[in-house]
């Protein structure tokens, strides 16, 4: 018997798992979880919340299976499911109000040091992120963060690339404007690039 | 500064990614309307309660809810907030409460209504918390455990499902399973024996030579332990420890707080103690296979077996039952 595509294999692990077979369900949940989960990071910045967001994407993802014909990746179609669901979570969500600060202890290395200023950096975009439109955020998330084409970003938000390039945009103008008043911000944006 | 790398990603743990999944299936299973649901009854995850969220573990934070330089609303309303230590270790001070993170652990700190939780998701911290007067105590979840506090410095520290609280100073209560547990000054207690408290002449150091004998392959036949009574309240069970027991005790103390930073220390230790038939030798089996368990290791099925064919109505047996089922595959 001539070995399967990689598409094939998609599709009919979809129809499989569509059909309710548990294992093919199991199957597709290991071999798509750490992409889901890194698309799904990317968007939010933490774990914060990603339990909840993973199991609602993945009911969606196998709620969805008897739709997926092959013509993209298995891998990018659950993305792109999940992202769908990330917009749904974003667009309702109310931002945090606290603030918090982490210190640095007194022995802290220089490389400790640098680590901790620059998870201080992505806590400040994060936090301007949150005040920003969810498709802006979703698209310059992808983008800017995870360093994905825009035909990609497109993709994954069932967007075209104008629009996508629109979003980024809007999304960069933004931050910087709420960059001004906050240094460690504006070097990380302008380190982080985005510009599409 | 510079930050010409990407943030990292990071991992969900396996804890986490055991949560989502059952989650997932159990929705499936139960057919429901993921949109419908998700409007009318918003979850939180540390809420679950499944066996894995039991891990869990909430605390009332903070005096400054009724303080006038801490605006009641802030807290109240803020979302949760996940706190991660990576290599080295981290601290944070809200209000008067101070919690100092060890390395690689993580809390998540929320509020419901007036009463703010802080969740330990995996790890140690240590919790500075000044007293509390009249106003809401300090209680810190984590998994089936839940430490109340009035004020007094404590440490929580969380491996998968298994805890451990150390006092330094003031009293605490734990609840564990419907029992209530006193825990004082430079007392230890653990989850794998609930009705014990490890009494410490001196907290900060509980470092008796343990002699590490080589690894065997697979356990040695055990001697049939003698399981003590399970005693009604803590106290009570520390006056009834004898010698032995209170330096095995103090054996698994050591050994526990090995795990962290010399796990193959730490499993050496609780094999040699298993090979005793002091009331902790089950505890230190069960705890051998609870290790191996996370380090994936294979043996830990066999651990556990043994655990159960000696100790079937052991104080771990239910949780050896469990974790042998998940190893196997059982649902």
């Amino acid at each position: 018997m001539a070995a399967r595509t990689p598409r094939e294999h998609d599709v009919a692990l979809a129809q499989r798992a569509g059909g309710g077979d548990r294992a093919a369900q199991k199957e597709l949940f290991h071999a798509q979880k750490q992409g889901v989960h890194h698309a799904l990071f990317r968007v939010l910045g933490s774990n914060r919340e990603l339990e909840d967001l993973l199991q609602d994407s993945f009911v969606a993802i196998f709620r969805a299976l008897p739709s997926f014909r092959g013509e993209s990746t298995l891998a990018r179609w659950c993305q792109t499911i999940a992202m769908r669901t990330a917009f749904a979570t974003i667009a309702k969500r109310r931002p945090a109000l606290l603030e918090l600060v982490e210190e640095q202890v007194a022995d802290a290395t220089p490389d400790v040091q640098r680590t901790m200023r620059a998870k201080d950096a992505v806590r400040r975009l994060y936090g301007a992120l949150d005040k920003i439109e969810a498709k802006q955020r979703i698209a310059y998330a992808l983008f800017a963060i995870d360093g994905r084409t825009l035909a990609e970003v497109a993709e994954l938000t069932d967007s075209t690339v104008l629009a996508v390039k629109t979003r980024v945009w809007r999304a960069r103008r933004e931050l910087m404007r709420r960059a001004r008043k906050d240094e460690v911000l504006a070097e990380y944006l302008t380190e982080l690039g985005g510009d599409s | 500064m510079s930050h010409t790398e990407r943030p990292p990603v990071e991992p969900l743990s396996d804890v986490a990614w055991s949560r989502v999944e059952r989650g997932v299936w159990s929705r499936l299973d139960e057919g429901e309307d993921t949109a419908r649901i998700r409007h009318a009854t918003p979850r939180r995850w540390w809420l679950v309660a499944t066996p894995f969220v039991a891990a869990a573990a909430a605390a009332l934070l903070f005096l400054f809810l009724h303080s006038p330089s801490a605006p009641r609303t802030t807290l109240a309303d803020a979302g949760p907030t996940r706190i991660v230590s990576e290599a080295s270790p981290s601290s944070v001070s809200l209000g008067d409460a101070h919690i100092a993170l060890d390395p690689h652990s993580a809390i998540v700190m929320s509020s419901h209504d007036t009463a703010p939780n802080v969740i330990v998701e995996q790890g140690a911290a240590w919790f500075s918390v000044e007293p509390r007067g009249s106003r809401p105590p300090f209680v810190v979840l984590a998994g089936d455990t839940r430490v109340r506090v009035i004020g007094t410095r404590f440490k929580v520290a969380r491996s998968a499902e298994r805890v451990q609280v150390t006092v330094d100073h003031g009293i605490v209560e734990i609840g564990y399973h419907g029992d209530v547990t006193r825990v004082t000054n430079g007392q230890v207690w653990s989850s794998d024996a609930p009705s014990s408290v490890i009494g410490m002449a001196t907290p900060e150091v509980v470092t008796p030579e343990i002699e590490m004998p080589e690894m065997p392959a697979t356990p040695q036949p055990l001697p049939t332990p003698k399981l003590a009574s399970r005693p009604a309240q803590t106290q009570t069970a520390t006056a009834a420890a004898n010698d032995s027991d209170d330096r095995d005790a103090l054996k698994y103390a050591e050994l526990a707080r090995l795990e962290a930073s010399s796990p193959d220390a730490a499993m050496a230790g609780y094999l040699a103690l298993a090979k005793g038939s002091g009331r902790w030798a089950p505890v230190a089996l069960y705890a051998a296979g609870r290790l191996a368990a996370d380090r994936h290791e294979t043996r830990a099925a066999t651990f556990l077996d043994i655990y159960l064919r000696r100790f079937p109505h052991g104080a771990n047996a239910d949780d050896a039952r469990q974790l042998l089922g998940r190893l196997k595959g059982t649902p």
